[in-house]
């Protein structure tokens, strides 16, 4: 009996020291943020509220991964509350699509310097009530054992996602945002269960 | 003691299934929390009654308006009042927080010099319709008059509002403020007071295109000569409102306007008038 008991405990030791999962790192200094660059100005929305996890087996980073990230859009600020308002009502319809989100697999991964990593992953991008199939790049960084960030920029176009241009803006906002992501990770103890 | 061993393996089984079950990954998504501030109206201000909403902590309001003398009765003789005189304001609202704005206007009426503080009081998201509570105060300086006043304390005059705001669907914009008016005639020789009881509605066709009407009747105290009442369009973009209204009120500074309307709009006497703020930050 007393055997078996420690039969369980081994396969689940073995089952845990499998995979590596980093959640986002919540309370740290994460930054995204949307810039609009367009003939009549330029303009950002900025937002710390990002939240999702990153995984992986082994030591290539890429066996049986998985990786999602959401961000908050009702809490971008761009500086002026009637054009946040104008944002999240007419444009991005927070109330019915509150997050935007990346939900996919890293397909390759390259070491750069010392501890650091470019990252290539592909899934779907989800932003105001359209899913669209995307890869995007990213520079992994591990400075130890658990603290990691990731920080990655790539541009989308708005009439892919359905957002309407406004026509009369304070501020023009350009067909294609920039998209700009640098926020950190920490690996969750599975011995320990959730973190 | 066998009974209790068996129960303990189970027990450990069930553990391990779970954790198993779990094993890949252990993220779970964080319940959505809402802690935006509720927004109802789109502007800060209705045609010439207050709404609850603020601005952003540091955001600036630029306001200019106009009201043409001459009702469109009138006519062509005098372009629809375009022809003047006309009365003016301009105002520069900046938002001392998130909740309280602070605007110094001036109105070519009196040389009318107004400070007003507009705090955003209560909220209730959950109710069955939403409702904001708003409060404004103001003191006036009528810097220039043009008939000699009882005293110089006389010229000043003092206002309060309580604002109630809600919205049906979130397209009928609904406001009542009850206003209390301190010194409402500054020519009289005898103090005068007003109370009324403001209510404004505001249609949002689309985003960007409303119709709102106003009624502001006094139901104590001095009344110039007629209950105002206003009506007309408001046009929204990134960083303006323009209003275009009728009005049988020609005055625009708080102290001035609350105190009653000179032309009867049962007659037709409406006149032409309009409010353009615009956002500013620096």
């Amino acid at each position: 009996m007393r055997n078996l008991l420690f039969l369980c405990l081994l396969i689940s030791v073995e089952l845990y020291s499998q995979g590596t999962e980093l959640h986002v790192k919540q309370g740290s200094k994460n930054h995204v943020e949307f810039i609009s660059d367009a003939p009549f100005g330029k303009f950002s929305g900025v937002t710390d509220n990002v939240d999702g996890y990153m995984y992986w087996e082994g030591n290539n980073y890429t066996t049986n991964s998985s990786l999602y990230f959401e961000v908050d859009l009702k809490t971008l600020d761009t500086g002026i509350g009637l054009r946040n308002r104008h944002m999240r009502e007419n444009y991005l319809q927070t109330d019915k699509f509150p997050d935007a989100s990346f939900k996919g697999k890293i397909t390759n991964v390259t070491p750069a310097a010392q501890g650091t990593f470019n990252v290539d992953a592909e899934g779907e991008m989800f932003i105001h009530g359209v899913t669209k199939y995307n890869k995007i790049s990213g520079v992994l960084t591990k400075s130890s054992n658990s603290d990691y960030s990731i920080k990655t920029n790539f541009n989308i176009k708005l009439s892919s996602y359905n957002i309407d241009i406004p026509s009369i803006m304070m501020v023009k906002l350009s067909e294609v945002i920039e998209l700009q992501l640098n926020f950190n990770l920490l690996a969750v103890n599975k011995t320990e269960g959730k973190k | 003691m066998k009974l209790r061993s068996r129960t303990v393996l189970t027990l450990t089984f069930i553990i391990i299934l779970s954790l198993q079950g779990n094993a890949q990954i252990s993220w779970k998504k964080q319940e959505a929390v809402d802690n935006l501030p509720l927004q109802l109206f789109h502007s800060p201000q209705s045609i010439n009654l207050p709404t609850v909403e603020t601005l952003q902590q540091g955001d600036f309001e630029f306001e200019i308006s106009h009201r043409f003398l001459p009702s469109i009765k009138d006519g062509a003789k005098d372009l629809y009042g375009f022809d003047g005189p006309v009365n003016m304001r301009i105002a520069l609202g900046y938002a001392v927080t998130d909740d309280l704005v602070l605007t110094l206007g001036r109105s070519n009426v009196d040389d009318n010099l107004d400070l007003k503080g507009k705090y955003r009081l209560l909220q209730f998201k959950e109710t069955f319709l939403p409702l904001l509570v708003g409060v404004q105060f103001g003191i006036a300086k009528n810097t220039q008059t043009i008939r000699p006043i009882a005293s110089s304390g006389r010229a000043y005059q003092y206002f309060g509002q309580i604002i109630f705001n809600t919205m049906v669907n979130k397209k009928l914009g609904i406001g009542l403020v009850p206003s209390y008016l301190s010194n409402s005639n500054i020519y009289r020789s005898d103090v005068q007071n007003s109370f009324t009881l403001g209510m404004n509605l505001q249609y949002y066709v689309t985003n960007m295109f409303s119709v709102l009407a106003e009624f502001n009747p006094t139901v104590n105290g001095y009344l110039n000569r007629f209950n105002s009442a206003a009506f007309g369009f408001e046009l929204e973009t990134g960083g303006h409102f323009f209003k275009v209204i009728l009005s049988n009120n020609a005055k625009l500074n708080p102290t001035q306007f609350l105190s009653g309307a000179d032309k009867n709009f049962g007659n037709g006497e409406w006149r032409l008038g309009f409010n353009i703020t615009r956002l500013l930050k620096f």
